[in-house]
Protein backbone atom coordinates (compact mmCIF):
# COMPACT_ATOMS: atom_id res chain seq x y z
CA UNK A 1 0.00 0.00 0.00
CA UNK A 2 1.32 3.39 -0.94
CA UNK A 3 1.51 6.29 1.46
CA UNK A 4 -0.22 5.03 4.62
CA UNK A 5 -1.79 7.86 6.59
CA UNK A 6 -2.59 5.61 9.53
CA UNK A 7 -0.66 2.51 10.54
CA UNK A 8 -2.18 0.12 13.05
CA UNK A 9 0.25 -2.38 14.55
CA UNK A 10 -0.47 -5.39 16.77
CA UNK A 11 -3.49 -3.63 18.21
CA UNK A 12 -5.50 -5.53 20.81
CA UNK A 13 -8.24 -4.05 22.92
CA UNK A 14 -10.60 -5.31 25.58
CA UNK A 15 -13.50 -3.99 27.61
CA UNK A 16 -13.10 -5.58 31.03
CA UNK A 17 -12.60 -9.25 30.29
CA UNK A 18 -14.07 -9.15 26.79
CA UNK A 19 -11.67 -8.85 23.86
CA UNK A 20 -13.05 -6.49 21.20
CA UNK A 21 -10.00 -6.44 18.90
CA UNK A 22 -7.22 -9.00 18.51
CA UNK A 23 -3.77 -8.22 17.09
CA UNK A 24 -4.93 -5.94 14.30
CA UNK A 25 -2.34 -4.91 11.69
CA UNK A 26 -3.63 -2.53 9.06
CA UNK A 27 -2.48 0.39 6.92
CA UNK A 28 -5.01 3.04 5.99
CA UNK A 29 -3.87 4.77 2.78
CA UNK A 30 -4.12 8.53 2.29
CA UNK A 31 -6.58 9.97 -0.25
CA UNK A 32 -8.71 6.88 -0.43
CA UNK A 33 -11.84 5.45 1.13
CA UNK A 34 -11.17 2.50 3.41
CA UNK A 35 -14.22 0.55 4.56
CA UNK A 36 -14.35 -1.52 7.77
CA UNK A 37 -17.20 -3.96 7.36
CA UNK A 38 -18.52 -7.14 8.95
CA UNK A 39 -21.23 -8.35 11.32
CA UNK A 40 -22.06 -6.19 14.32
CA UNK A 41 -19.95 -6.76 17.39
CA UNK A 42 -16.87 -7.22 15.20
CA UNK A 43 -15.00 -4.27 16.69
CA UNK A 44 -15.37 -1.74 13.87
CA UNK A 45 -16.76 1.10 16.00
CA UNK A 46 -14.21 0.37 18.70
CA UNK A 47 -11.39 0.70 16.18
CA UNK A 48 -12.75 4.00 14.80
CA UNK A 49 -13.05 5.36 18.34
CA UNK A 50 -9.50 4.32 19.14
CA UNK A 51 -8.24 6.24 16.09
CA UNK A 52 -9.36 9.53 17.56
CA UNK A 53 -9.04 8.53 21.21
CA UNK A 54 -12.75 8.67 21.97
CA UNK A 55 -12.37 5.65 24.24
CA UNK A 56 -9.93 7.38 26.62
CA UNK A 57 -12.61 7.85 29.24
CA UNK A 58 -14.15 4.38 29.05
CA UNK A 59 -13.14 2.59 32.24
CA UNK A 60 -11.69 -0.86 32.74
CA UNK A 61 -10.29 -1.21 29.23
CA UNK A 62 -6.94 -2.52 28.13
CA UNK A 63 -5.05 -1.63 24.98
CA UNK A 64 -1.90 -3.10 23.47
CA UNK A 65 -0.13 -2.18 20.25
CA UNK A 66 0.14 1.15 18.48
CA UNK A 67 -1.73 3.47 16.15
CA UNK A 68 0.47 5.82 14.12
CA UNK A 69 -0.83 8.93 12.38
CA UNK A 70 1.75 10.18 9.86
CA UNK A 71 4.24 7.93 11.63
CA UNK A 72 3.58 9.30 15.12
CA UNK A 73 2.07 7.28 17.93
CA UNK A 74 -1.21 8.95 18.87
CA UNK A 75 -1.09 7.33 22.32
CA UNK A 76 2.39 8.61 23.15
CA UNK A 77 2.58 10.64 26.37
CA UNK A 78 2.16 14.35 25.77
CA UNK A 79 -0.05 14.04 22.67
CA UNK A 80 -2.45 17.00 22.43
CA UNK A 81 -5.78 15.12 22.27
CA UNK A 82 -8.02 18.05 21.25
CA UNK A 83 -5.61 18.80 18.42
CA UNK A 84 -5.64 15.12 17.40
CA UNK A 85 -9.45 15.25 17.23
CA UNK A 86 -9.28 18.27 14.96
CA UNK A 87 -6.97 16.35 12.65
CA UNK A 88 -9.19 13.26 12.83
CA UNK A 89 -12.89 14.12 12.51
CA UNK A 90 -15.69 11.72 13.38
CA UNK A 91 -19.26 11.48 12.03
CA UNK A 92 -21.72 9.20 13.83
CA UNK A 93 -24.64 7.09 12.67
CA UNK A 94 -27.35 9.45 13.89
CA UNK A 95 -27.16 13.02 12.67
CA UNK A 96 -26.79 15.20 15.76
CA UNK A 97 -27.10 18.82 14.68
CA UNK A 98 -26.40 21.36 17.40
CA UNK A 99 -29.19 23.72 18.42
CA UNK A 100 -29.02 26.82 16.24
CA UNK A 101 -28.95 27.63 12.57
CA UNK A 102 -27.30 25.83 9.68
CA UNK A 103 -24.60 28.53 9.63
CA UNK A 104 -23.93 28.29 13.37
CA UNK A 105 -23.58 24.52 13.16
CA UNK A 106 -20.79 24.79 10.62
CA UNK A 107 -18.87 27.77 11.97
CA UNK A 108 -19.01 27.03 15.70
CA UNK A 109 -16.02 24.66 15.47
CA UNK A 110 -13.69 27.08 13.67
CA UNK A 111 -14.89 29.86 15.97
CA UNK A 112 -14.01 27.80 19.05
CA UNK A 113 -10.67 27.14 17.42
CA UNK A 114 -10.08 30.90 17.47
CA UNK A 115 -11.07 32.05 14.00
CA UNK A 116 -12.90 35.37 14.35
CA UNK A 117 -12.58 36.88 10.90
CA UNK A 118 -16.09 37.06 9.43
CA UNK A 119 -15.00 36.69 5.80
CA UNK A 120 -12.84 33.69 6.67
CA UNK A 121 -15.76 32.02 8.46
CA UNK A 122 -18.06 32.57 5.45
CA UNK A 123 -15.42 30.99 3.26
CA UNK A 124 -15.18 27.95 5.53
CA UNK A 125 -18.99 27.76 5.60
CA UNK A 126 -19.33 27.60 1.84
CA UNK A 127 -16.37 25.27 1.29
CA UNK A 128 -17.49 22.79 3.96
CA UNK A 129 -21.09 22.70 2.77
CA UNK A 130 -19.98 22.31 -0.83
CA UNK A 131 -17.62 19.45 0.04
CA UNK A 132 -20.44 17.71 1.87
CA UNK A 133 -22.60 18.06 -1.28
CA UNK A 134 -25.07 20.24 0.62
CA UNK A 135 -24.34 23.84 -0.45
CA UNK A 136 -26.80 23.98 -3.33
CA UNK A 137 -29.63 22.75 -1.15
CA UNK A 138 -29.07 25.08 1.80
CA UNK A 139 -27.42 28.20 0.46
CA UNK A 140 -30.72 30.06 0.80
CA UNK A 141 -31.53 28.55 4.17
CA UNK A 142 -28.35 29.28 6.10
CA UNK A 143 -30.27 31.02 8.87
CA UNK A 144 -32.93 28.33 9.24
CA UNK A 145 -32.71 26.09 12.30
CA UNK A 146 -30.58 23.02 11.53
CA UNK A 147 -33.28 20.71 12.84
CA UNK A 148 -35.57 21.94 10.05
CA UNK A 149 -33.43 20.12 7.47
CA UNK A 150 -34.31 16.63 6.29
CA UNK A 151 -32.51 13.64 7.85
CA UNK A 152 -30.23 13.30 4.85
CA UNK A 153 -29.41 17.00 4.91
CA UNK A 154 -28.74 16.88 8.65
CA UNK A 155 -26.27 14.06 8.16
CA UNK A 156 -24.44 15.98 5.44
CA UNK A 157 -24.50 19.01 7.76
CA UNK A 158 -22.69 16.91 10.37
CA UNK A 159 -20.12 15.95 7.74
CA UNK A 160 -19.75 19.66 6.85
CA UNK A 161 -19.29 20.45 10.54
CA UNK A 162 -16.40 18.00 10.72
CA UNK A 163 -14.91 19.35 7.49
CA UNK A 164 -15.05 22.93 8.80
CA UNK A 165 -12.21 22.03 11.15
CA UNK A 166 -10.06 21.06 8.17
CA UNK A 167 -9.30 17.56 9.40
CA UNK A 168 -6.85 15.28 7.62
CA UNK A 169 -8.80 12.14 8.35
CA UNK A 170 -12.55 11.67 8.40
CA UNK A 171 -14.04 8.72 10.30
CA UNK A 172 -17.66 7.86 9.47
CA UNK A 173 -19.53 5.27 11.51
CA UNK A 174 -22.55 4.05 9.51
CA UNK A 175 -23.26 7.62 8.40
CA UNK A 176 -26.22 6.66 6.20
CA UNK A 177 -27.88 4.02 8.34
CA UNK A 178 -31.01 6.11 8.90
CA UNK A 179 -31.16 7.74 5.48
CA UNK A 180 -33.34 7.21 2.41
CA UNK A 181 -31.65 5.95 -0.79
CA UNK A 182 -31.38 9.40 -2.40
CA UNK A 183 -29.73 11.00 0.63
CA UNK A 184 -27.51 7.94 0.92
CA UNK A 185 -26.43 8.35 -2.70
CA UNK A 186 -25.60 12.01 -2.04
CA UNK A 187 -23.46 11.18 0.98
CA UNK A 188 -21.70 8.47 -1.02
CA UNK A 189 -21.09 10.88 -3.88
CA UNK A 190 -19.59 13.41 -1.54
CA UNK A 191 -17.08 10.74 -0.47
CA UNK A 192 -15.72 10.57 -4.01
CA UNK A 193 -15.03 14.31 -3.85
CA UNK A 194 -13.68 14.26 -0.32
CA UNK A 195 -11.12 11.52 -0.86
CA UNK A 196 -9.20 13.77 -3.26
CA UNK A 197 -8.24 15.75 -0.18
CA UNK A 198 -8.81 13.59 2.89
CA UNK A 199 -8.19 10.12 4.21
CA UNK A 200 -11.55 8.51 4.78
CA UNK A 201 -12.49 5.54 6.91
CA UNK A 202 -16.11 4.45 6.79
CA UNK A 203 -18.10 1.73 8.49
CA UNK A 204 -20.74 1.21 5.80
CA UNK A 205 -24.27 0.18 6.70
CA UNK A 206 -24.34 -2.70 4.21
CA UNK A 207 -22.00 -4.89 2.20
CA UNK A 208 -23.39 -3.29 -0.97
CA UNK A 209 -22.46 0.16 0.27
CA UNK A 210 -18.98 -1.09 1.14
CA UNK A 211 -18.63 -2.38 -2.42
CA UNK A 212 -19.79 0.94 -3.86
CA UNK A 213 -17.54 3.27 -1.92
CA UNK A 214 -14.42 1.35 -0.89
CA UNK A 215 -11.00 1.72 -2.44
CA UNK A 216 -9.79 -0.65 0.27
CA UNK A 217 -12.05 -2.94 2.25
CA UNK A 218 -11.26 -4.70 5.53
CA UNK A 219 -13.48 -7.47 6.85
CA UNK A 220 -13.79 -7.71 10.66
CA UNK A 221 -15.24 -10.72 12.40
CA UNK A 222 -15.50 -11.00 16.20
CA UNK A 223 -12.44 -8.90 16.85
CA UNK A 224 -10.27 -10.33 14.09
CA UNK A 225 -9.27 -8.60 10.89
CA UNK A 226 -9.92 -11.47 8.50
CA UNK A 227 -8.97 -9.96 5.16
CA UNK A 228 -8.08 -6.64 3.51
CA UNK A 229 -8.19 -6.12 -0.23
CA UNK A 230 -7.84 -3.30 -2.68
CA UNK A 231 -10.77 -2.32 -4.90
CA UNK A 232 -13.78 -4.56 -5.23
CA UNK A 233 -11.78 -7.77 -5.04
CA UNK A 234 -13.10 -8.70 -1.61
CA UNK A 235 -16.65 -8.59 -3.03
CA UNK A 236 -15.97 -10.57 -6.22
CA UNK A 237 -13.24 -13.03 -5.26
CA UNK A 238 -12.67 -13.00 -1.51
CA UNK A 239 -9.75 -15.13 -0.37
CA UNK A 240 -11.00 -16.25 3.05
CA UNK A 241 -14.02 -18.58 3.25
CA UNK A 242 -15.37 -16.57 6.22
CA UNK A 243 -15.41 -13.43 4.05
CA UNK A 244 -17.05 -15.38 1.23
CA UNK A 245 -19.79 -16.65 3.58
CA UNK A 246 -20.46 -13.17 4.90
CA UNK A 247 -20.58 -11.27 1.61
CA UNK A 248 -22.83 -13.91 0.04
CA UNK A 249 -25.22 -13.61 2.99
CA UNK A 250 -24.62 -17.14 4.26
CA UNK A 251 -24.34 -15.79 7.78
CA UNK A 252 -24.38 -12.47 9.63
CA UNK B 1 -28.68 -22.59 2.27
CA UNK B 2 -32.33 -21.85 2.76
CA UNK B 3 -32.66 -18.10 2.20
CA UNK B 4 -35.08 -17.22 -0.57
CA UNK B 5 -32.17 -15.96 -2.66
CA UNK B 6 -30.22 -19.18 -2.36
CA UNK B 7 -33.32 -21.21 -3.14
CA UNK B 8 -33.73 -19.18 -6.32
CA UNK B 9 -30.09 -19.76 -7.24
CA UNK B 10 -30.75 -23.49 -6.93
CA UNK B 11 -33.86 -23.08 -9.09
CA UNK B 12 -31.71 -21.32 -11.70
CA UNK B 13 -29.22 -24.19 -11.60
CA UNK B 14 -32.02 -26.68 -12.18
CA UNK B 15 -33.36 -24.66 -15.13
CA UNK B 16 -29.94 -24.52 -16.78
CA UNK B 17 -29.48 -28.24 -16.27
CA UNK B 18 -32.81 -28.74 -18.02
CA UNK B 19 -31.62 -26.59 -20.92
CA UNK B 20 -28.31 -28.49 -20.96
CA UNK B 21 -30.18 -31.76 -21.08
CA UNK B 22 -32.31 -30.69 -24.06
CA UNK B 23 -29.24 -29.35 -25.85
CA UNK B 24 -27.35 -32.58 -25.28
CA UNK B 25 -30.31 -34.57 -26.69
CA UNK B 26 -30.48 -32.27 -29.73
CA UNK B 27 -26.80 -32.78 -30.50
CA UNK B 28 -26.98 -36.54 -29.98
CA UNK B 29 -29.99 -36.76 -32.26
CA UNK B 30 -28.41 -34.55 -34.91
CA UNK B 31 -25.38 -36.83 -35.01
CA UNK B 32 -27.63 -39.87 -35.20
CA UNK B 33 -29.74 -38.34 -37.96
CA UNK B 34 -26.55 -37.70 -39.89
CA UNK B 35 -25.07 -41.16 -39.56
CA UNK B 36 -28.32 -43.10 -39.81
CA UNK B 37 -29.64 -40.90 -42.64
CA UNK B 38 -32.83 -40.33 -40.66
CA UNK B 39 -34.86 -37.45 -42.15
CA UNK B 40 -37.66 -37.66 -39.58
CA UNK B 41 -35.27 -37.38 -36.68
CA UNK B 42 -33.62 -34.36 -38.35
CA UNK B 43 -37.04 -32.69 -38.74
CA UNK B 44 -37.86 -33.33 -35.09
CA UNK B 45 -34.70 -31.53 -33.95
CA UNK B 46 -35.49 -28.51 -36.10
CA UNK B 47 -39.07 -28.45 -34.81
CA UNK B 48 -38.08 -28.56 -31.13
CA UNK B 49 -35.34 -25.95 -31.11
CA UNK B 50 -37.71 -23.23 -29.91
CA UNK B 51 -38.01 -25.03 -26.55
CA UNK B 52 -34.33 -24.38 -25.94
CA UNK B 53 -34.70 -20.75 -27.04
CA UNK B 54 -37.57 -20.34 -24.58
CA UNK B 55 -35.46 -21.72 -21.75
CA UNK B 56 -32.62 -19.36 -22.60
CA UNK B 57 -34.98 -16.39 -22.32
CA UNK B 58 -36.40 -17.68 -19.05
CA UNK B 59 -32.88 -18.07 -17.65
CA UNK B 60 -32.03 -14.50 -18.69
CA UNK B 61 -35.12 -13.25 -16.88
CA UNK B 62 -34.25 -15.14 -13.69
CA UNK B 63 -30.67 -13.88 -13.73
CA UNK B 64 -31.65 -10.25 -14.35
CA UNK B 65 -34.16 -10.39 -11.53
CA UNK B 66 -31.67 -11.88 -9.07
CA UNK B 67 -29.00 -9.33 -10.04
CA UNK B 68 -31.40 -6.44 -9.59
CA UNK B 69 -33.13 -7.56 -6.42
CA UNK B 70 -30.34 -9.21 -4.48
CA UNK B 71 -27.15 -7.48 -5.60
CA UNK B 72 -25.24 -10.71 -5.06
CA UNK B 73 -21.57 -10.85 -4.14
CA UNK B 74 -18.54 -13.06 -4.57
CA UNK B 75 -19.29 -16.65 -5.57
CA UNK B 76 -23.01 -15.93 -6.05
CA UNK B 77 -22.20 -13.05 -8.37
CA UNK B 78 -19.74 -15.16 -10.32
CA UNK B 79 -22.32 -17.95 -10.53
CA UNK B 80 -24.89 -15.60 -12.07
CA UNK B 81 -22.45 -14.10 -14.56
CA UNK B 82 -21.15 -17.59 -15.40
CA UNK B 83 -24.69 -18.90 -15.91
CA UNK B 84 -25.51 -16.03 -18.23
CA UNK B 85 -22.58 -16.99 -20.44
CA UNK B 86 -23.25 -20.70 -20.18
CA UNK B 87 -26.88 -20.44 -21.25
CA UNK B 88 -25.84 -18.41 -24.26
CA UNK B 89 -23.24 -21.06 -25.20
CA UNK B 90 -25.86 -23.78 -24.79
CA UNK B 91 -28.22 -21.93 -27.07
CA UNK B 92 -25.52 -21.70 -29.72
CA UNK B 93 -24.67 -25.37 -29.37
CA UNK B 94 -28.35 -26.13 -29.98
CA UNK B 95 -28.19 -23.92 -33.10
CA UNK B 96 -25.31 -26.05 -34.36
CA UNK B 97 -27.45 -29.13 -33.77
CA UNK B 98 -30.15 -27.54 -35.94
CA UNK B 99 -27.62 -26.72 -38.65
CA UNK B 100 -26.33 -30.30 -38.59
CA UNK B 101 -29.94 -31.53 -38.80
CA UNK B 102 -30.41 -29.49 -41.99
CA UNK B 103 -27.26 -31.01 -43.54
CA UNK B 104 -28.36 -34.48 -42.40
CA UNK B 105 -31.69 -33.92 -44.10
CA UNK B 106 -30.01 -32.99 -47.36
CA UNK B 107 -27.35 -35.69 -47.28
CA UNK B 108 -29.90 -38.42 -46.43
CA UNK B 109 -31.69 -37.84 -49.73
CA UNK B 110 -28.52 -38.10 -51.85
CA UNK B 111 -26.08 -40.96 -52.52
CA UNK B 112 -23.93 -41.63 -49.46
CA UNK B 113 -20.44 -40.20 -49.28
CA UNK B 114 -17.70 -42.71 -48.49
CA UNK B 115 -17.40 -43.37 -44.74
CA UNK B 116 -14.70 -41.07 -43.37
CA UNK B 117 -13.07 -42.29 -40.13
CA UNK B 118 -11.95 -38.74 -39.34
CA UNK B 119 -15.54 -37.46 -39.43
CA UNK B 120 -16.59 -40.42 -37.29
CA UNK B 121 -13.89 -39.57 -34.73
CA UNK B 122 -14.86 -35.93 -34.87
CA UNK B 123 -18.48 -36.82 -34.15
CA UNK B 124 -17.54 -39.02 -31.22
CA UNK B 125 -14.97 -36.69 -29.72
CA UNK B 126 -17.19 -33.62 -29.89
CA UNK B 127 -20.05 -35.58 -28.34
CA UNK B 128 -17.78 -36.87 -25.54
CA UNK B 129 -16.65 -33.34 -25.01
CA UNK B 130 -20.22 -32.15 -24.63
CA UNK B 131 -20.93 -34.89 -22.05
CA UNK B 132 -17.84 -33.98 -20.01
CA UNK B 133 -18.69 -30.27 -20.28
CA UNK B 134 -22.19 -30.72 -18.94
CA UNK B 135 -21.01 -32.88 -16.08
CA UNK B 136 -18.30 -30.29 -15.41
CA UNK B 137 -21.02 -27.64 -15.04
CA UNK B 138 -23.46 -29.84 -13.11
CA UNK B 139 -20.81 -30.61 -10.49
CA UNK B 140 -18.84 -27.36 -10.86
CA UNK B 141 -15.83 -29.61 -11.34
CA UNK B 142 -12.73 -27.66 -12.29
CA UNK B 143 -10.68 -30.77 -13.13
CA UNK B 144 -13.14 -31.68 -15.86
CA UNK B 145 -12.88 -28.13 -17.22
CA UNK B 146 -9.21 -28.86 -17.87
CA UNK B 147 -10.13 -32.08 -19.68
CA UNK B 148 -12.54 -30.16 -21.91
CA UNK B 149 -9.89 -27.64 -22.86
CA UNK B 150 -7.51 -30.43 -23.85
CA UNK B 151 -10.16 -32.22 -25.95
CA UNK B 152 -10.73 -29.05 -27.92
CA UNK B 153 -7.28 -29.39 -29.53
CA UNK B 154 -8.13 -32.91 -30.73
CA UNK B 155 -11.40 -31.66 -32.22
CA UNK B 156 -9.62 -28.89 -34.11
CA UNK B 157 -7.23 -31.41 -35.63
CA UNK B 158 -10.00 -33.82 -36.59
CA UNK B 159 -11.90 -30.98 -38.24
CA UNK B 160 -8.87 -30.14 -40.40
CA UNK B 161 -8.33 -33.80 -41.26
CA UNK B 162 -11.98 -34.20 -42.29
CA UNK B 163 -11.71 -31.10 -44.44
CA UNK B 164 -8.61 -32.47 -46.16
CA UNK B 165 -10.19 -35.89 -46.77
CA UNK B 166 -13.33 -34.35 -48.27
CA UNK B 167 -11.35 -31.98 -50.49
CA UNK B 168 -9.24 -34.89 -51.81
CA UNK B 169 -12.42 -36.79 -52.55
CA UNK B 170 -14.09 -33.85 -54.32
CA UNK B 171 -11.06 -33.27 -56.52
CA UNK B 172 -11.68 -36.72 -57.99
CA UNK B 173 -15.47 -36.80 -57.78
CA UNK B 174 -16.84 -33.56 -59.18
CA UNK B 175 -20.52 -34.64 -58.90
CA UNK B 176 -20.03 -35.04 -55.14
CA UNK B 177 -18.99 -31.42 -54.62
CA UNK B 178 -22.29 -30.24 -53.21
CA UNK B 179 -22.48 -33.15 -50.78
CA UNK B 180 -18.85 -32.63 -49.91
CA UNK B 181 -19.47 -28.98 -49.06
CA UNK B 182 -22.42 -29.94 -46.88
CA UNK B 183 -20.26 -32.48 -45.07
CA UNK B 184 -17.56 -29.85 -44.53
CA UNK B 185 -20.13 -27.52 -43.02
CA UNK B 186 -21.25 -30.39 -40.79
CA UNK B 187 -17.72 -30.93 -39.52
CA UNK B 188 -17.39 -27.22 -38.92
CA UNK B 189 -20.62 -27.30 -36.84
CA UNK B 190 -19.12 -30.04 -34.71
CA UNK B 191 -16.04 -27.96 -34.20
CA UNK B 192 -18.24 -25.03 -33.12
CA UNK B 193 -20.00 -27.28 -30.59
CA UNK B 194 -16.58 -28.04 -29.15
CA UNK B 195 -15.67 -24.33 -29.02
CA UNK B 196 -18.80 -23.53 -27.02
CA UNK B 197 -18.01 -26.46 -24.73
CA UNK B 198 -14.64 -24.85 -24.06
CA UNK B 199 -16.36 -21.55 -23.25
CA UNK B 200 -18.65 -23.34 -20.79
CA UNK B 201 -15.68 -25.03 -19.12
CA UNK B 202 -14.02 -21.62 -18.79
CA UNK B 203 -17.16 -20.22 -17.18
CA UNK B 204 -17.13 -23.06 -14.66
CA UNK B 205 -13.54 -22.21 -13.72
CA UNK B 206 -14.59 -18.57 -13.37
CA UNK B 207 -17.48 -19.52 -11.07
CA UNK B 208 -15.43 -21.81 -8.87
CA UNK B 209 -12.06 -20.08 -8.78
CA UNK B 210 -12.83 -16.50 -9.81
CA UNK B 211 -10.07 -16.57 -12.43
CA UNK B 212 -10.48 -15.85 -16.08
CA UNK B 213 -8.76 -18.45 -18.27
CA UNK B 214 -10.34 -17.30 -21.53
CA UNK B 215 -8.16 -17.54 -24.59
CA UNK B 216 -5.38 -19.41 -22.79
CA UNK B 217 -6.25 -22.89 -21.71
CA UNK B 218 -3.16 -23.33 -19.57
CA UNK B 219 -3.01 -25.40 -16.42
CA UNK B 220 -4.44 -23.33 -13.57
CA UNK B 221 -4.35 -23.63 -9.79
N1 LIG C 1 -18.47 0.67 25.97
C1 LIG C 1 -18.41 -0.68 25.91
N2 LIG C 1 -18.33 -1.42 27.02
C2 LIG C 1 -18.25 -2.76 26.97
N3 LIG C 1 -18.22 -3.48 25.84
C3 LIG C 1 -18.29 -2.80 24.68
C4 LIG C 1 -18.39 -1.37 24.64
N4 LIG C 1 -18.44 -0.98 23.34
C5 LIG C 1 -18.39 -2.12 22.60
N5 LIG C 1 -18.28 -3.20 23.39
C6 LIG C 1 -18.16 -4.60 22.94
O1 LIG C 1 -17.06 -4.71 22.05
C7 LIG C 1 -17.37 -5.56 20.95
C8 LIG C 1 -17.17 -4.79 19.64
O2 LIG C 1 -18.17 -3.79 19.55
P1 LIG C 1 -18.16 -2.69 18.42
O3 LIG C 1 -16.82 -2.09 18.35
O4 LIG C 1 -19.32 -1.78 18.70
O5 LIG C 1 -18.43 -3.57 17.13
P2 LIG C 1 -19.09 -3.17 15.72
O6 LIG C 1 -18.96 -1.70 15.54
O7 LIG C 1 -18.28 -3.97 14.74
O8 LIG C 1 -20.49 -3.63 15.78
C9 LIG C 1 -18.79 -6.02 21.17
O9 LIG C 1 -18.73 -7.31 21.74
C10 LIG C 1 -19.38 -5.02 22.13
O10 LIG C 1 -20.34 -5.61 22.96
MG1 LIG D 1 -20.55 -0.27 15.17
Amino acid sequence: MVDAKIRIRQLSYSYGGAEALREINLDVPANAVTAFFGPSGGGKTTLLRLINRLNDLVEGTRMQGTILLDGENIYAPGVDVPRLRRRVGMVFALPLPLPGTVRENVVCGPRLAGIRDWGRLEEILERSLAQAALWNEVKDRLDDPAVALSGGQQQRLCIARSLALEPEVLLLDEPTSGLDPISTAKVEESLFELKQQYTIVIVPHSVQQAARVADYAAFFLMGDLVEVQEGTRIFTTPQDPRTEDYVTGRFG
Amino acid sequence: MDSRFHQELEQLRVTILKMANLTEKAVENAFRALWERDVQLADAIIARDHEIDQLEMEIDRIILRLLALDQPMARDLRFLVGCMRISSDLERIADQAVSIAHRARYLSTRPALPKDPALRDLTETSLDMLHVTLSCFANLNVDQAMDVCLMDDAVDELNLLTLKNLMDYMIHEAPAIERGVQAIITARCMERVADHCTNIAESVVFIVRGVNIKHHCEPFQ
